[in-house]
């Protein structure tokens, strides 16, 4: 056991015990845990080694701790963009050759860029991970980015936004929210960002963002899988130990108020075909303790045909085909919204007006202790159901080091859930859903054609 | 805890190995390859004649059940929908709990309880904690034995039916699914989809009558994964469902499937389109096909995944879209084949004509010996990774009994697509994968992309309700 676990371990103890409520007379669930082994190599790797021989399988999982919060405003989307990159090649490895190393290999790959971190993983067989080894090294030592691979991505990356955003209903959401919501900040662009800077973007920009950011040091590689874990340990030496350390990375600092008065816009589009309402607000960053009582909220709010946006507007008024309360809870920022995407012919001020009285509701009367206890039975089921595969013990592993500085928060993260009180979850609704800190974010339908729709 | 984990890293520095040598300038050769196993599930028929698979697995405290009926899509008749909107009204309430009731008590304790038709089958999906076994069991025996259907349930389903298909109008990949199923499947049941009349149709007596008719223990299979034991859960599952009778089930006679003939161009204009969404369809093999396992490894040479040949071409060397794939859809009664990606205007002919392309020459040359050993080794490669996901095995054993497959079917497959040369490869692209009887379709701004379709052939223009448009308009 690591001296970070023996330390998770002491203090999940002092936290108070669930306690069970007279309708459900379970007993609290007890996860088998998820044992793994974690160190850092001399140039700031960060190596996490989780051995488990369920399945003849190894997934490795490299997280590099830089998204879209890290670019500058005149190059968003350049996090997402580097990421295709990293598939190029490298001094060893031939241009376009790494899916197919990984493909003959009988193995799957991705990658993925998010505000806050831009991850690799592949899936091999067990008998394929010095393979997987030598690329994740081979591209974080000396990745090859050269002008054919540059000029093909652009339009790759191009019609990857208008696959999910241009040409979709709704499709321009989740930039219009983040513009809202987090204005002022890094986090106001999305990950996607825009055509023109990557356009702009010179070949030398992309390797002084290499440079930067792929540094070993800025990086964590998490392992899980049918491996031996001494045999392995030497692998991780010789594959990664060589690489130099970079310089410290300069995070970006954020000043992170709640205190900031919202705003509204509505998104006329041609393609919206059903009114859509959200309702967000600046919330709290992931590791505030206020992420437990908010994500609890939010499944009260709609998870279910239980819940309580469900049963309303769903159900009893008639006017949503979907509701979703969520917490979006990032490393340097979160937010609180309200989503509904409301039945045909329905005014989007019915839907506000509803969303309005409901949240008003929670702040006023808080929850039931039947909701309360299904909320925590929820995150029980949900934390059960999690982590089966090796790839997601891999990324979470990795996730919980980077983000919350506790590794083993993969098997004592319930408790922080079961050491919440039904107060909180009033208090935190209270002091997150604020009348002043509202944004409202609108798809209307437009304005029928000429023709009469027949009904 | 920053100088506990320093603390850590001190003490591993301290054992760390020396670096051994190694050559970076090559790849690393692979240890010797582990064998895909299928894995061990126990069989039992209850006595009521419900075939039941376990696949036992205790890395995660859950239980999942997944009850399958054959027929599916297939048993709607006159009335489309019908078997979806009983499956979509299973947790809606039964004879002791109103809706509300239901939901609460699956939502109290995790539990999900989902059920949908596919084209062959209808699925209702339980799971939860195992702690929660004996209620889950008894939920999801209430759902499946004693719907109830209630009136205002069903009359809320068919209002969000109906908003749910104004918004596939917009939907590019929901208009392009229903294009080519009525291109390929024509009357076939396959080739259906709802529209607000058929869903305004559907009545509470229709739900109980295929309710009635269809869910019969010996018309369905039960697989259960999860953390428990056979003779644990077998005891359970008899009294669960005690007093669920067997009853004799008969299929409807289906029309034939008419094999696709010619050259067609299909085109649903949806205004606004920055993408065609296109996909390039014809008639497949059924799900029975003896060559299925096989035609795996040569559909991944075209279109498996980001080494095959589609991907290749139109987004790494053209640059015209995110993803370009293909693959056979194989059901009961037939199937179809399609190659797929979605691009900006511009390049919507080149990408339709560089996909035909790569589709003839999989048929008029032998895949090269190093391509096709790669894609043998991703097909059995990713087979054994999926090996992992215990309840996908259990619908492996499910299609085994859905499709008539050979009882060995699973344990022989790595095997059959190890044995792929590049003759057997050509041949069944020639058998398998016909460029002269084709339907392209897509979905994009007819404005833009019209007038260069009509190179390739007369274009069938479609309204977003896949309503043929007159040619004059």
């Amino acid at each position: 056991m690591t001296p970070a676990r023996l330390l998770a371990l002491a203090s999940a103890i002092t936290i108070p015990f669930f306690t069970a409520s007279a309708k459900d007379d379970a007993p609290p669930l007890v996860l088998k845990p998820i044992k793994f082994v974690e160190y850092d190599l001399e140039n700031g790797l960060h190596v996490i080694l989780h051995e488990n021989h369920a399945s003849p399988v190894v997934s490795t999982y490299v997280l590099y701790h830089v998204g879209s919060k890290n670019e500058r405003p005149d190059r968003t989307g350049f996090a997402h963009f580097f990421e295709h990159l990293m598939f190029e090649g490298s001094d060893n490895i031939p241009p376009k050759t790494i899916d197919k190393y990984i493909s003959g290999a009988g193995g799957n790959l991705n990658a993925s860029t998010s505000f806050d971190q831009t991850d690799y993983f592949f899936n091999v067989p067990a008998n394929q991970l010095k393979l997987a080894l030598w690329i994740e090294s081979e591209r974080m030592m000396h990745s090859k980015i050269d002008q054919t691979g540059v000029e093909t991505q652009r339009q790759v990356v191009k019609e990857e936004k208008r696959r999910g955003v241009d040409n979709q209903p709704y499709g321009t959401l989740f930039e219009n929210l983040a513009g809202l919501v987090f204005k002022g900040t890094p986090y106001e662009w999305v990950p996607i960002g825009a055509f023109q800077y990557i356009d702009q973007a010179t070949i030398e920009e992309f390797r002084d963002f290499y440079k930067t950011y792929y540094m070993p040091n800025n990086a964590t590689l998490s392992i899980a899988g049918d491996f031996d874990l001494e045999k392995t340990k030497q692998l991780v030496a010789d594959y990664f130990g060589t690489i130099p350390k970079g310089p410290a990375v300069q995070r970006p600092q954020i000043d992170w108020k709640l205190d900031v008065p919202g705003a509204s816009k509505d998104v006329e589009k041609e393609n919206t075909p059903l009114p859509a309402s959200l309702h967000a607000w600046r919330a709290a960053t992931e590791t505030d303790p206020d992420s437990y009582p908010l994500e609890m909220l939010g499944n009260i709010l709609s998870t279910g045909r239980s819940s309580r946006l469900y049963k309303r507007l769903v159900e009893k008024e008639q006017v949503a085909l979907q509701v979703e309360a969520f917490p979006f809870l990032l490393e340097k920022a979160g937010m609180l919204g309200v989503y509904v995407i409301g039945q045909k012919g329905v005014p989007l001020e019915t839907l506000d007006t509803l969303i309005d009285e409901e949240v008003e509701k929670v702040k006023t009367e808080g929850v039931t202790e039947d909701e309360f206890q299904k909320a925590l039975n929820n995150q029980e089921a949900e934390f059960a159901s999690s982590f089966g595969a090796m790839s997601s013990r891999a990324k979470n592993l990795a996730r919980y080091h980077v983000f919350f500085g506790d590794t083993n928060l993969i098997n004592t993260e319930l408790d922080r859930y079961r050491a919440v009180k039904r107060e909180d979850l009033q208090r935190v609704a209270k002091k997150y859903f604020t009348k002043e800190g509202r944004n409202v974010l609108r798809y209307p339908v437009p304005a029928a054609p000429a023709a009469p729709e027949s009904k | 805890m920053r100088l506990i984990l320093s603390l850590a890293i001190a003490t591993t520095c301290l054992a760390a190995p020396l670096h051994a040598a190694i050559d970076r300038a090559k790849k690393p050769d692979p240890d010797p390859a582990p064998a895909a196993a299928f894995p061990d599930f126990k069989t039992v028929t209850l006595k009521n004649g419900l075939k039941v698979f376990v696949i036992e697995d205790d890395r995660k405290p859950t239980l999942s059940l997944r009850l399958l009926f054959k027929g599916g899509s297939t048993l709607d008749g006159a009335k489309v929908g019908v078997s979806g909107f009983a499956a979509g009204l299973l947790n809606r309430g039964t004879a002791t709990r109103d809706a509300a009731t239901f939901a609460q008590e699956c939502d109290f304790i995790g539990m999900k309880l989902e059920a949908a038709a596919g084209g062959d089958a209808l699925s209702v999906g339980a799971g939860g904690l195992t702690k929660y076994t004996a209620k889950i069991l008894e939920l999801f025996a209430d759902a499946v034995l004693h719907p109830a259907f209630p009136a205002d349930q069903l009359s809320k389903e068919q209002k969000k039916a109906l908003s749910q298909l104004a918004a596939e109008k917009q939907q590019p990949t929901s208009l392009l699914d229903k294009l080519q199923g009525k291109v390929i499947y024509g009357d076939h049941p396959y080739g259906a989809y709802s529209t607000p009349e058929n869903v305004t149709a559907i009545t509470r007596d229709d739900l109980v009558a295929f309710h009635k008719t269809y869910f019969a223990p010996n018309n369905a299979t039960l697989a259960i994964v999860g953390d428990v034991k056979a003779g644990d859960i077998v005891p359970l599952l008899e009294k669960a469902l005690a007093g669920w009778q067997p009853h004799d089930v008969v299929m409807p006679i289906l029309p034939e499937i008419a094999p696709l003939k010619g050259i067609t161009v299909h085109l649903v204009d949806r205004p606004g389109s920055v993408q065609s969404n296109i996909g390039i369809t014809e008639t497949g093999p059924a799900r029975n096909s003896p060559d299925s396992a096989e035609l795996n490894v040569v559909n991944a040479t075209l279109g498996g995944g980001f080494s095959g040949r589609l991907f290749q071409n139109l987004r790494e060397k053209h640059g015209w879209t995110y993803g370009a794939y293909s693959a056979f859809g194989m059901n009961k009664f037939g199937g179809s084949f399609e190659a797929s990606a979605e691009t900006r205007n511009e390049v919507t002919i080149p990408a339709i004509k560089e996909t035909l392309a790569e589709m003839k020459r999989l048929r008029d040359e032998p895949v090269p010996d190093a391509e096709l050993e790669l894609q043998r080794q991703y097909n059995i490669g990713n087979y054994l990774l999926s090996l992992e996901n215990a309840s996908r095995n259990a619908q492996r054993v499910q299609d085994i009994d859905l499709y008539g497959l050979a009882p060995d079917y699973y344990k022989r497959y790595a095997k059959r697509m190890e044995a792929v040369t590049p003759s057997i490869a050509q041949q069944l692209a020639q058998q398998y994968i016909s460029v002269e009887n084709v339907a392209i379709c897509v979905v994009g701004e007819a404005k833009e992309i019209k007038a260069e379709l009509e190179k390739i052939g007369k274009v069938i223009v479609y309204d977003t309700d896949l309503k043929p448009v007159a040619a004059g308009k």
